[in-house]
């Protein structure tokens, strides 16, 4: 009897434990994507409209990389652009490649990349979707397939004013 | 009621001046044409004696009559361009045009006795008044059973002929896809790269204007020449006056001046007139044309072009 009080407390204070940490493990997901600490490749020619790339995040709670992964994905098109695969593809460009346009939009990024916020429109995980995972230390390196829909994504970015179209000033 | 109509007067023309100050550029036109290195290599091509040089020069009617894969490049980069806010002029069409134009050009030259050197590009651009050519280019490379596609996609600017964008590289090589597929696949690897060089290029037409070219020359039959002076200044220096005040920010470049010719290079000329017209090297060169014929210099000339970018002004005679 002793023993299964001993227990009861043991077990709550395990499940604390991982409901906290989970949330720790997701701000620091957020960290790394505004530090730009995530990979993007590119995998191959997607269907028009969108890119197909493999994006690698870090974390040492692989369920929250895997998630973090999409966001890492958009956020890199949006800002970074990626660097071309060989033959397979070439580089592109990022879509908002202005200096300080994060900061200038800072409303609308914030919103556009919360948690299930808009970026999730533009992005789904393809193929089987199992990830590549890497021990780093004591951090886990989880590679996706991500397809991001690019035309749609700047099509938003130049509704909302963030972008200029080819089309603006004529 | 008289300073009530003034009022009214005055606002109305306030407010045209506003719109007309704010009124948005037109568009540019953009065509896609295959280069003439594809042409050749593809057989769509006519060739002519010119005083005894045999010429080749690129065949458009039968290259579009004759390769569906070109058909296909073409129609998605239109399919492309369109969503982009961009349709393009259509390269068959324009070269319907072309023929009457030059039915009238044969009588125009018989009229005149002088002949008309433009290449079959100069001919389309002037006809089609397109404002940028995309030019492609593909070539298929064949290792054993294994294909692959070399694609080149430029933009010329039509006035300047200078490569404003371009994007071009070799595509993976398969066993299996067919070649329209990996025509299609060049075409959507490259094309993003390919408009945002071209939205630069559009960023600084605005801000610096369009670039031509300009020659001045002179009739033998002209008993003056660009040193010759007016009020005490020499001619040619009249001339560069005009293009420092005409052109925008007062960009241009002498490139070559004698006392007989002179080559005005890298003129950057407004889009627009005051009057929201679009122009090319002849409508800004009408207004140089006006200048001379006018008092004191009243010296007849000859304005003659060449695409959308060039044009030359033979001084001394009609």
């Amino acid at each position: 009897m002793k023993k299964k009080l001993f227990i009861i407390p043991l077990i709550m204070l395990f499940f604390q434990a991982i409901s906290i940490a989970q949330p720790v493990q997701r701000k620091k997901a957020e960290t790394a994507t505004k530090e730009w600490r995530y990979e993007l490749e590119c995998v191959g020619i997607g269907s028009q409209g969108s890119y197909l790339v493999k994006v690698w995040s870090y974390s040492k709670n692989a369920k929250v990389a895997i998630e973090q992964a999409k966001k890492n994905a958009v956020h890199a098109i949006v800002f970074k652009g990626f660097a071309g695969s060989g033959q397979i593809c070439p580089s592109q460009k990022a879509l908002a490649p202005e200096v300080g346009v994060e900061d200038k939009h800072k409303d609308y990024f914030e919103k556009f990349f919360k948690d299930g916020g808009d970026y999730m429109k533009y992005v789904s995980v393809s193929g089987d979707g199992i990830p590549q995972t890497i021990k780093v230390g004591k951090e886990y390196k989880i590679g996706i397939i991500v397809s991001v829909m690019k035309d749609a994504l700047r099509k938003d970015l130049e509704a909302a004013g963030v972008i200029k179209g080819l089309t603006s000033g004529f | 009621m008289q300073k009530l109509l003034k009022q009214i007067g005055l606002s109305v023309f306030l407010l045209f001046q506003f719109t007309h100050a704010f009124s948005q550029a037109k568009k540019p036109t953009i065509m896609v044409v295959p280069s003439d290195n594809w042409c050749i290599r593809n057989g769509y091509v006519t060739k002519f004696d010119e005083m005894g040089v045999v010429k080749t020069v690129p065949d458009y009617e039968a290259a579009v009559q004759g390769s569906s894969d070109l058909l296909l490049v073409m129609s998605k980069l239109n399919e492309l361009m369109a969503e982009r806010g961009f349709p393009l002029k259509n390269l068959e069409s324009a070269l319907k045009s072309m023929k009457g134009e030059m039915a009238e050009d044969a009588l125009l030259t018989s009229k005149s006795g002088s002949g008309v050197s433009e290449s079959p590009i100069d001919r389309l651009k002037k006809t089609a008044k397109a404002d940028i050519i995309m030019q492609i280019t593909w070539t298929i490379n064949q290792t054993g059973p294994k294909r692959s596609i070399t694609f080149n996609l430029q933009g010329l600017d039509a006035y300047s002929d200078k490569q404003v964008a371009g994007a071009s590289g070799t595509g993976q090589q398969s066993f299996s896809a067919e070649l329209p597929v990996l025509l299609e696949e060049a075409v959507l690897t490259h094309i993003d790269n390919f408009n945002s060089q071209l939205q630069a290029h559009f960023s600084d037409l605005f801000e610096n204007g369009r670039e031509i070219t300009v020659r001045i020359k002179k009739f033998d039959s002209w008993e003056n020449d660009l040193e010759s002076e007016y009020n005490g200044e020499e001619l040619s220096s009249i001339i560069e006056d005009w293009f420092a005040k005409n052109t925008v920010k007062g960009r241009f470049s002498t490139s070559d001046a004698t006392e007989n010719y002179m080559l005005f290079e890298q003129v950057r000329i407004p889009l627009y007139d005051t009057n929201g017209k679009a122009i090319d090297a002849k409508g800004f060169c009408k207004g140089l044309q006006k200048f001379l014929n006018s008092a004191p210099y009243s010296i007849t000339n000859k304005l003659m072009t060449k695409g959308l970018g060039g044009a030359t002004i033979v001084l001394g005679s009609k």
